[in-house]
């Protein structure tokens, strides 16, 4: 099968390996993957900043870069559902864990023996509607899932939230850090969600925060 | 402008209430058969009346009437006053006797009637409690949420002149002692009222406390406030309703009174006061009858969307303002009064769609925070700087060559990133993020 594959900004630019860890996983599924390279980003910080006009402009080069005929796949809830439900132009958009469990995809058991927690990010969740996707594919990798107190509670990103709501947005994340510290690695599909939680990790020594294409693809560990 | 987080006591107080009220929801609604049947009928009921709100009022107005009500139509907060205060001379009012009304606190009226020398004495406990402090209610169902025990027991024990033990029990029994008085003097009583049936001419009041039951049948005269988009067709719309409003706001099947009022006392009947004046309030109400925001009007105040938002949870109630707090607040507060007068509530969210989720009436509370950040920018009342930015990086971004000129220039800049704007915002409690040596473009 044919897809194509949305890095996202976040993913090109400050998780790489990610991607390529989302690239690998669709290809061992038996995809073909595609790299459409006049993708930059979905325009959501614009979008949801109020600022219309600027997310117009990002999502007319999104349509100048990718087929509507063709699936996206994405390694971001997020993301995703900025594409499925904010543009003008009808896409089959699908985050990344969510489509590979719609294939019957069987990653390889990289987390034996690991105990690992899922954040359910928050568009994802109750934008997309997925939730189990993730976990099952989490648990077919050998991983034995901490539950959270509260997995759907927002790790405080929230885009241009974590600058305009400083002290609220880092409260949130030692919340959803301390929520995971009982597991070996918190795991988030989502770049926004773990480029928040790493960064007040590294500040406070908290959990480990890993993205699910890499926990998936080569482990959490 | 950015919230604050509460202080530690204050904080530890709101994150356990707020986490009762939304775990006794989740659970109430785990008990219904089919609750996701039962929203979409409430909204249904609820937009019915907002779409024709005029016919609604005017059948509503007439029952009233018709059962020896009076109604008094207000466009605006000041009118409403002076409707209430004028019904309160009228009968040569010395003391006023409250139930909770959040309408009340919003159009100002316990100082509006003060000022003009009658006393205004508050009668739900946790309202009490806040007249006591010199506070303004922080959650629209649990004003005093951010009240410990120990804090009321102060409280009393200043009223009483004696000590006052901080248990519940005590506490509550100090609370209807220094309010007997109250009921027994009041010439009129104010309350709120949580719907108006038009068929009948009724309002409905949801109380847990009984305060509302000795306000509304001791005094001489009953003034209800009501906002004017509360009505409801049908008795059976208001049982469909109050099947959601207890259960999405404390978690109860039902709350320990709803009281059905209609009209003032007949012949023959031992009590209800001798005058029923329900006031109107529309107090820019009208101004949410356009496109999207009309569904807003349907928040029947259950407080749900405030206990799982986790904004409201860190920052308290008073961060928004003396009145709407939380998702309903941001949402509500800027369309009331102005985006102009409150251009930082649509932001006080992070967007994760809790509240939407939580509404029984099915409001998409943070699909209006992103229509209301739209129109900041469609009004022009953000800065100029911002909309310079996103008007810049949407030009670069949306080609791919100065995408790839801009992000290789954003790498060499980075380590200047934490020195000013929302680098050093951001920097100030997190690590700035790496910027990848190598993209993901190049290496694909």
């Amino acid at each position: 099968m044919r897809v194509q594959l949305f890095a996202t900004c976040l993913g090109d630019l400050v998780f790489p390996e990610a991607v390529e860890d989302a690239a690998a996983l669709l290809r061992a599924a038996g995809c073909d993957v595609e790299f459409p390279r006049g993708q930059t980003c979905c325009g959501q910080p614009a979008f949801n900043a109020g600022h219309r006009r600027a997310a117009e402009r990002l999502a007319h080069a999104f349509a100048r870069a990718f087929s509507p005929d063709l699936p996206i796949v994405c390694p971001s809830g997020s993301c995703a559902s900025m594409v499925a439900h904010r543009m003008p132009v009808r896409y089959e958009v699908w985050e990344l864990s969510a489509f590979l469990d719609s294939i019957g995809a069987e990653p390889l058991a990289r987390n034996d023996g690991l105990r690992l927690a899922y954040h359910s990010s928050c568009h994802l969740l109750r934008e997309l509607g997925v939730d189990e996707a993730p976990r099952r594919l989490l648990a077919r990798t050998g991983a034995e899932l901490v539950p959270l107190a509260r997995p759907d509670l927002c790790c405080g990103f929230g885009g241009t939230f974590s600058v305009r709501q400083p002290e609220l947005s880092v409260a949130m994340a030692d919340d959803k850090l301390a929520d995971g510290g009982r597991s070996d690695a918190l795991v988030t599909a989502d770049p926004g969600c773990l480029m928040h939680l790493q960064a007040r990790a590294a500040r406070t020594g908290a959990a480990r925060v890993v993205h699910l294409a890499t926990a998936l693809a080569r482990g959490a560990a | 402008m950015s919230f604050p987080v509460l202080d530690e006591h204050r904080l530890a107080a709101t994150d356990a209430a707020t986490l009762r009220l939304l775990t006794g929801r989740e659970e109430a609604w785990a008990q219904l058969d089919d609750i996701e049947d039962l929203r979409e009928r409430a909204h249904t009921i609820r937009m019915t009346a907002i779409d024709d709100l005029d016919a609604h009022l005017d059948r509503f107005v007439a029952a009233l009437e018709a059962a020896g009500g009076r109604a008094h139509r207000c466009a605006t907060a000041e009118e409403a006053r002076a409707t209430v205060l004028r019904i309160c001379v009228d009968n040569g009012a010395k003391l006023a006797a409250k139930s909770k009304s959040m309408l009340s606190e919003e159009i100002g009226l316990n100082t509006a009637l003060e000022a003009a020398g009658i006393d205004v004495v508050e009668t739900d406990l946790g309202e009490y409690i806040l007249q006591l402090a010199g506070d303004h209610p922080v959650h629209i169902i649990a004003p005093a949420i951010e009240k410990t025990a120990d804090d009321v027991a102060a409280l009393l024990s200043a009223v009483d002149g004696a000590p006052v033990e901080p248990r519940l029990e005590a506490l509550a029994q100090a609370a209807r002692r220094q309010l007997r008085r109250v009921f027994e003097q009041a010439d009129v009583g104010v309350t709120g009222a949580n719907f108006a049936v038009c068929e009948t001419g009724s309002i409905c009041l949801v109380t847990n406390e009984g305060n509302g039951g000795l306000v509304t049948a001791l005094p001489r005269v009953h003034v209800a406030l009501l906002g004017i988009e509360r009505v409801v067709p049908t008795l059976d719309d208001l049982s469909v309703l109050l099947q959601l409003l207890a259960r999405s706001g404390t978690g109860q099947t039902l709350t320990t009174y709803t009281r059905l009022l209609t009209g003032p006392r007949r012949k023959g009947e031992d009590d209800g006061p001798e005058e029923l004046h329900v006031v109107l309030v529309d107090n820019g109400r009208s101004n949410l009858r356009r496109g999207r925001y009309r569904e807003m009007l349907a928040c029947i105040r259950c407080g749900a969307c405030l206990n799982v938002c986790p904004v409201y949870r860190k920052a308290g109630g008073g961060a928004y303002g003396p009145v709407y707090s939380g998702p309903m607040g941001a949402v509500l507060v800027p369309l009331l009064r102005g985006l102009e007068r409150e251009p930082h509530l649509p932001h006080a969210s992070s967007l994760c769609g809790a509240c939407t989720a939580a509404c029984p009436v099915k409001i998409p509370l943070h699909e209006l925070l992103l229509d209301l950040r739209r129109d900041l920018v469609g009004e022009g009342i953000v800065s100029r700087s911002e909309r310079l930015a996103f008007t810049l990086w949407s030009l670069l971004w949306s080609r791919p060559a100065l995408y790839r000129l801009s992000t290789a220039l954003g790498r060499l800049g980075r380590p200047l990133g934490a020195l000013a704007g929302p680098g050093r915002t951001w920097a100030a409690g997190r690590a700035l993020p790496p910027l990848a040596r190598r993209r993901y473009r190049d290496r694909a």
